[in-house]
């Protein structure tokens, strides 16, 4: 019986990767996907988790090096004081601003689809409190949490994807290769922000039990989150068809459209619920790890008392562009075609660093010892 | 200290159940007058439209109201508006409460208006309004949709919404009007390849009514009579590119309903030709089909050839001329008379779709996809170009799953 108090154990880890990551598939990630290769976004997913699958594994490699080092510090370590520094903030600049986009969009589905007539900033203001509260309890919560919803968030989700698919025509996804193989294999990679996420995961190392929480957690939820969002876009493609590329939020435009039998027509509002819940965990996590990294750049011991500033920041950040159109513009665009394939890029360049510097050989010798 | 931090916590608790109201958008059930059928009509004044309203008394028949309320069941309103999304505010000069879409059921265009270019502009906002659910139908009346929601007095059912819903629902089950929801209607527009049926109705009689095979009649040539509401709901308006172009009889709509595998088709009771004696007395017979089509086509060639095959299982239910079934020679014979009638019809009516409305009713596109690799080589092929010259055969493959009783021929007294 070794049990850590305060400590993530595997089952924590995967349920709030698949939270956080697993989420895209009810936002606008789908249409986006199709509006750049048509009926063969669902290929997207999967070839974009097997281009990001190399750097994560070097990641994953190179923090294997420095046991219970969290990311910033392995940086550090490799990089040296100033270009580490760079770095580190660089990475918090991005999911900084990734953190005010997808707020922003999930606040833009909200309105469109559920208060109407409430302006942004209420609405925003109540999703940002409630994440900096679940964030100030800390990672354990943050993870106790997930674990208790996961299960209710992938149970209602695969309903909607049962329900749907009674009216999905799965001839929808022909012509096989969409717009052609060339332009999907030149997409692939423009899509790796689809998995940013699991390179801040190395955030919170620190928290595991162990090194090798993260790297077979991290392997777990990353097979199971390509194939979800891969699956929902695909269950999308059928029941759109061409319709897709103009329905923003294809998730909430099915749960509006199946019933369950003719004397429950309208629906929605139970998969609301549990979304509007999963989104929640997906913000308190972020928010903490985000903290995380603004104390570990400024060496800032009790980050926690930092949340609720950085939320409030976040909020104003996310409230700039006045429709969801400039906000689709403004921020999401610019964070997509820049987040993944930087984070990559640091993943690879810190293995190479490790790789000529001679840690790798160090750490043999040491183990050999 | 203990006790100010419980007073702050439950001070902080009542703060929260202000949220739970939903700030803005706190509705009240009491305040909302729900709006089941949309009528909309040509209007008299250029660049606007006749929107009219069947708004639901939800107190009426409902086993709260304890069935005491000497309201009336329904409220009908007709304006001209330049849309339907603000005519829900113009509304409110004539209904006290506000006036909402969420559960509405059926739209109503008249065929006037559904002929006219500037049709698909007009209804188009239906993408636009958050509160239609796309699961909502659209209809087409013979006359305008303001007499027509006038007309329509259901004897037995008042409360419209089950009105509505229970005349759908089984017209769809029995294949005579299509399955259109906004939904199709929206993803037919936009495919841009085939054409998109809407349920034809109308509350008006027409003059001169003949009898008819059991299916097809339109809209209004049911001779029903007796004490009834005059509202029929048979047969299908055809949309091409979201106007309306033509129209399908039952047999016809019955036929598509068939063919396209994306519709809930339950029970379909048909009469077909007695293969058996010369006079006129047909056999009845119920139709199901479990299984989806097969389509196999070669798009090679310059004429494309499209074969169908049509699984359908029979059951037998009436047998006018007293054939005994047991022996094999009329088991054939019956089985060879479905197939040639169902073949025969079916060729019939895609025939019509090539010839006469140049087009193909139900979703047949998507069958010929998987041939194309990329989308540049299947738009090359232009499906709505070539489907007009394809060479179409219809197989049926008819299983009879049920004879029916077998009877004795009645022995004649004297014989």
């Amino acid at each position: 019986m070794n049990q850590h108090p305060g400590k993530l154990g595997i089952r924590e880890y995967v349920s709030i990767a698949i939270l956080m990551v697993g989420a895209k598939a009810t936002e606008d990630t789908p249409t986006m996907l199709y509006n750049k290769v048509q009926n063969a976004a669902w290929m997207i997913p999967l070839l974009s988790a097997g281009i990001f699958f190399i750097p994560l594994y070097l990641l994953i490699k190179t923090l294997s090096l420095y046991q219970g080092k969290d990311l910033f510090s392995v940086i550090n370590k490799i990089l040296g004081k100033y270009l580490g520094f760079i770095i580190c903030l660089v990475i918090f600049i991005i999911s900084s601003f990734g953190i005010s986009a997808s707020t922003r969009t999930y606040i833009d589905i909200i309105r469109a689809f559920y208060f109407t007539a409430t302006p942004n900033v209420i609405i925003y203001a109540i999703l940002i409190i409630i994440s900096a509260y679940g964030a100030k309890k800390g990672l354990q919560h943050i993870g106790s949490v997930s674990y208790l919803i996961v299960f209710y968030v992938l149970v209602s989700l695969y309903i909607v994807f049962y329900l749907s698919m009674q009216h999905g025509k799965i001839q929808s996804i022909f012509p096989i290769w969409g717009p052609g193989t060339l332009e999907i294999l030149k997409q692939g990679p423009q899509q790796l922000t689809l998995f940013a996420e699991f390179f801040i995961f190395a955030m919170i190392i620190p928290y595991f039990t162990s090194n090798k929480v993260f790297s077979k957690g991290t392997w777990i939820a990353y097979v199971y989150v390509s194939i979800q969002i891969s699956a929902a876009t695909f269950l999308f493609i059928c029941m759109f068809d061409t319709s897709l590329g103009g329905i923003g939020y294809p998730f909430h435009t099915v749960i509006r459209f199946i019933s369950l039998g003719e004397f429950i027509p309208n629906v929605e509002i139970i998969f609301f619920i549990i979304w509007i819940i999963s989104a929640f965990i997906r913000f308190t996590a972020f928010l903490y790890i985000n903290a995380l990294m603004f104390g570990h750049i400024f060496k800032i011991k009790d980050f926690e008392y930092l949340i609720p500033s950085l939320a409030t920041i976040y909020l104003l950040i996310g409230i700039i562009p006045e429709s969801p159109l400039d906000a689709g513009l403004d921020f999401k665009t610019p964070i997509t075609n820049l987040a993944g394939p930087t984070f990559a890029v640091i993943s690879i360049l810190l293995w190479m660093v490790a790789l000529i510097k001679g840690e790798f050989k160090h750490a043999k010798n040491k183990n050999s010892m | 200290m203990l006790k100010t931090k419980t007073v702050c916590r439950l001070l902080f608790y009542c703060v929260m159940i202000c949220i739970l109201t939903g700030c803005w958008d706190r509705e009240e059930i009491e305040d909302k007058s729900y709006v089941i059928g949309l009528g909309l009509d040509r209007s008299s004044q250029k660049g606007k439209i006749k929107v009219t309203m069947l708004l639901a008394n939800p107190e009426v028949g409902s086993i709260q109201g304890g069935g005491g309320s000497t309201e009336k069941p329904r409220e009908i309103i007709s304006f001209d508006a330049n849309d339907f999304i603000a005519a829900k505010a113009t509304a409110n000069a004539v209904i006290s409460r506000k006036v909402t879409y969420e559960l509405l059921k059926i739209f109503v265009v008249s065929e006037d208006f559904a002929r006219d270019k500037t049709f698909p502009s007009t209804f188009y906002d239906i993408t636009k309004d958050k509160e239609i659910h796309q699961n909502s139908y659209i209809a087409v009346s013979k006359e305008k949709a303001s007499q027509y929601f006038i007309h329509n007095r259901p004897k037995m059912e008042t409360r419209p919404h089950k009105y509505y819903q229970f005349m759908i629902n089984h017209g769809i089950e029995n294949g005579l009007i299509p399955d259109s929801t906004l939904f199709r209607y929206l993803q037919t527009t936009e495919r841009g390849t085939d054409l998109f049926l809407a349920m034809y109705t109308t509350a008006e009689k027409q003059k001169h009514r003949e009898i008819k095979q059991e299916d097809e009649y339109m809209a209004g040539e049911l001779n029903a009579t007796g004490e009834l509401d005059d509202t029929q709901f048979i047969g299908s308006a055809v949309f091409k590119n979201g106007v309306m172009i033509d129209k399908l009889n039952g047999q016809e709509t019955r036929v598509i309903n068939i063919l396209d595998d994306t519709t809930n088709i339950k029970e379909i009771l048909v009469n077909f030709p007695n293969p058996f004696s010369d006079n006129n007395k047909q056999f009845s017979a119920r139709v199901s089909k479990t299984k989806n089509n097969k389509v196999r086509m070669n798009l090679k060639g310059p004429k494309p050839m499209i074969l169908i095959t049509v699984p359908l299982e029979y059951e037998i239910l009436s047998n006018p001329s007293m054939v005994n079934f047991l022996k094999e020679k009329n088991r054939q014979i019956l089985k060879h008379e479905i197939i040639k009638d169902v073949e025969g019809l079916f060729e019939k009516v895609l025939k019509k779709s090539q010839t006469q409305l140049k087009g193909v009713p139900y979703p047949l596109s998507f069958n010929s996809r998987r041939y194309f690799g990329t989308i540049q080589q299947y738009k090359k092929f232009n499906w709505a170009k070539s489907y007009i010259h394809a060479d179409i055969q219809v197989k049926a493959d008819i299983q009879i799953i049920d004879y029916g009783k077998i009877i004795k021929k009645p022995i004649k007294v004297g014989e």
